[in-house]
């Protein structure tokens, strides 16, 4: 075998209860004959595999299956299907210090973790100096662990893991924990561990120091491997795809809808479709409505905001001084920014249309039209147009 | 049960530690510490030797030393099988090691501070004056209480994994079970009270036969029925390997309940 480990299209279910199970739902379960609790897969047909000596990332937001799928790996579960192969020793750091107990003495602790991670005692002997070292606790190390500190207590988590040099280090998301110093040297624990042909499954949410440490990355997206290869190409396309996730919270739409925008183009000073400008060009945008009935004079609005949806700029027909007549069927308005004199960035429009005394909000599109402008002078936000003299004083 | 033993010889060292944890754990905060392992059958046998006296019920102190000690040993582990596995819900999450070594460790820790309280029991029968016969059987009587405790340990952290309402069933049962047993009365009220199909049901619970035997053996009480206190014994070995088959099959599910 000259994988580490072979993970073959393993998928994990929960079932989800509100609370915990009691006698009256299992028995009534078990009368229906079936488990009516609400299933939830968090990992759907993985496979992949980690070389011997490979350092694979693993990426992907909150609740993607990462943990789940480390968890599986390190056998604390067990897969609903699928098959996971290791060979070798593993060590795993789902939770710095997992196995501690707070009443006992840190060289206790040190030992029962040992025990638990199936380590001989002769061999822990000879280990343990190593990990006082590791974790610097030589004048502590007889004090119960519920007086150290949090940052004492991970060093010793992890210098009980590595200090035990398994074949294989699953981690997760505990660099963050540690202070500077800490995270700098189990980087260098991590790189030695990598010199030494060792393999590495490690989770976490630093893209950057991810990036660096992997020889390969895995993208999970809800429960299912979107992509495993080069680390910056998945990197990048991970944090495209945040962003896109991003804009679609902002998004929002609402109103009474008598009235509706139904389409919303944007155009070039040459009237071609356009989501992307530099600072200063025209911009055209029709908004097509429909009004299912007839509506007195609408009021027309728009936004600009920026990708955190702030809004830096907006306006709307009425604070232009022009009143709509009676719309009623199908047609669109046409507004036309002369000079689109924003910075450099990504902004997101928003349009609105109201009746004339902002009582009704006939029908709002928020943050729902991503533009780009993608070339401008240095300045910040909108532009505004600015005198400079110079007044010397001379003596 | 095989994979079990095997499984188990090879966590001895953890085993090791996690009964000196329970033990340290158990007596850290409290003053007397161990000394509540021995005060507590002694403080329960005043109070039961004055209620019966009261009653006027009739049993010998010994006869009622010697049952509230061996049932101590189970009542001691049936509460602590309830936390067995799930007050250890960090160490099933985060880290894999073999499961069944948790209920194994607390039945054992209880089995030292019982051998313990056997060894004062002792004295005190020397100092009551009874004597004792073929005290070479006590340790097969204990192992199969031992086993009786295990396979019970087993059930019941397994099961309130999955429905915490064991604990609430649990104390019930408990009761009920105490007084099925000849603890506070001699297994003579037994013979003496009810039909031959009922005295051999009586032995159906596994622990009237348990403390029938150690009275047997601790202060040379007659033994009425061998034959039912060998079924009862073969009882503690069954509900063993019924403990080893529900564990094995429930233990897969552990980390994904708790």
């Amino acid at each position: 075998m000259k994988h580490a480990i072979e993970v073959d299209n393993v998928s994990k279910c929960f079932r989800l209860s509100g609370g915990t199970r009691t006698l009256k739902s299992a028995a009534l379960d078990l009368l229906r004959s079936r488990d009516h609790r609400e299933a939830f897969w968090a990992l759907k047909n993985a496979s992949f595999n980690v070389k011997k000596g490979e350092t694979v990332g693993i990426i992907g937001a909150n609740g993607a299956g990462k943990s789940t799928l480390l968890a599986l790996i390190a056998s604390t579960m067990y897969p609903t299907s699928g098959t996971i192969r290791t060979e070798g020793s593993i060590s795993s750091l789902l939770e710095l210090g997992a196995g501690f107990h707070p009443d006992l003495s840190g060289r206790e602790n040190v030992f029962l973790a040992g025990a638990i991670m199936g380590i001989p005692r002769t061999r822990m002997e000879e280990r343990f100096d190593a990990i006082v070292d590791f974790a610097e606790l030589h004048e502590y190390i007889d004090e119960p662990v519920k007086h150290y500190s949090s940052g004492m207590y991970v060093r010793l988590g992890f210098a009980v893991a590595v200090e035990v040099d398994p074949e294989i280090l699953l981690i997760d998301e505990v660099l963050a924990v540690g202070d500077a110093v800490f995270e700098m040297k189990c980087l260098g624990r991590m790189a030695d561990f990598r010199r030494r042909g060792k393999s590495m499954l490690i989770i976490s949410h630093d893209l950057q120091t991810v990036q660096e440490v992997s020889d390969r990355i895995m993208l999970l997206e809800h429960g299912e491997i979107q992509q495993v290869g080069n680390p910056s190409n998945v990197v990048a396309q991970y944090q495209a795809l945040s962003e896109l996730r991003h804009r679609d919270g902002l998004r929002k739409e609402w109103g009474s809808r008598e009235m509706e925008m139904t389409r919303i183009e944007t155009h070039d000073a040459a009237g071609e479709p356009s989501q992307s400008f530099a600072c200063g060009d025209e911009v055209e945008v029709r908004i097509h409505y429909h009004a299912s009935a007839r509506i007195v004079s609408p009021v027309f609005g728009f936004a600009i905001s920026d990708d955190n949806g702030r809004v830096i700029a907006g306006s709307n027909c009425q604070a232009e001084r022009i009143t709509m007549p009676d719309l009623d069927g199908d047609g669109y308005v046409v507004l036309r920014i002369p000079s689109l004199s924003i910075a450099k960035g990504k902004y997101l429009l928003s349009f609105s249309v109201h009746s004339s005394d902002h009582s009704v909000n006939y029908h709002r599109l928020d943050n729902c039209f991503p533009i780009e402008v993608a070339a401008s002078e240095e300045f910040a936000g909108v532009y505004l147009k600015t005198e400079w003299s110079i007044q010397a004083i001379n003596d | 049960m095989n994979r079990f033993l095997h499984d188990l010889w090879r966590n001895r060292e953890l085993l090791q530690l996690l009964v000196a944890r329970n033990i340290k754990i158990r007596y850290k905060s409290s003053i007397l510490g161990f000394v509540w392992t021995l005060l507590n059958p002694i403080l329960f046998i005043g109070i039961y030797a004055m209620f019966l006296g009261l009653l006027k019920v009739a049993i010998a102190l010994p006869l009622l030393v010697s049952g509230v000690i061996v049932w101590s040993f189970l009542d001691m582990c049936l509460g602590d099988s309830l936390y067995a596995v799930i007050g250890n819900t960090n160490l099933i999450k985060k880290t894999s090691f073999s499961r069944p070594t948790l209920p194994v460790a607390m039945v054992l820790s209880n089995l030292v501070n019982f051998v313990l309280s056997l060894i004062i029991l002792g004295c005190y029968l020397i100092f009551a004056r009874v004597s004792p016969q073929h005290l070479w059987l006590l340790p097969v009587f204990v192992l199969s209480q031992t086993a009786l405790c295990l396979g019970l340990a087993l059930i019941i952290s397994a099961m309130n994994v999955y429905f915490r309402d064991t604990e609430h069933i649990l104390a019930v049962v408990k009761l009920a079970w105490f007084f099925m047993t000849p603890i506070i009365y001699p297994i003579s009220f037994v013979f003496d009270q009810v039909s031959p199909t009922l005295q051999k049901a009586a032995f159906l619970n596994p622990m009237t036969g348990l403390v029938t035997a150690y009275r047997w053996v601790l202060m040379s009480e007659d033994i009425i029925a061998p034959q039912l206190v060998t079924m009862s014994h073969a009882i503690c070995w069954g509900v063993l390997a019924v403990g080893i088959l529900i564990f094995q099959r429930a233990e897969r599910g552990f980390a994904d309940e708790l």
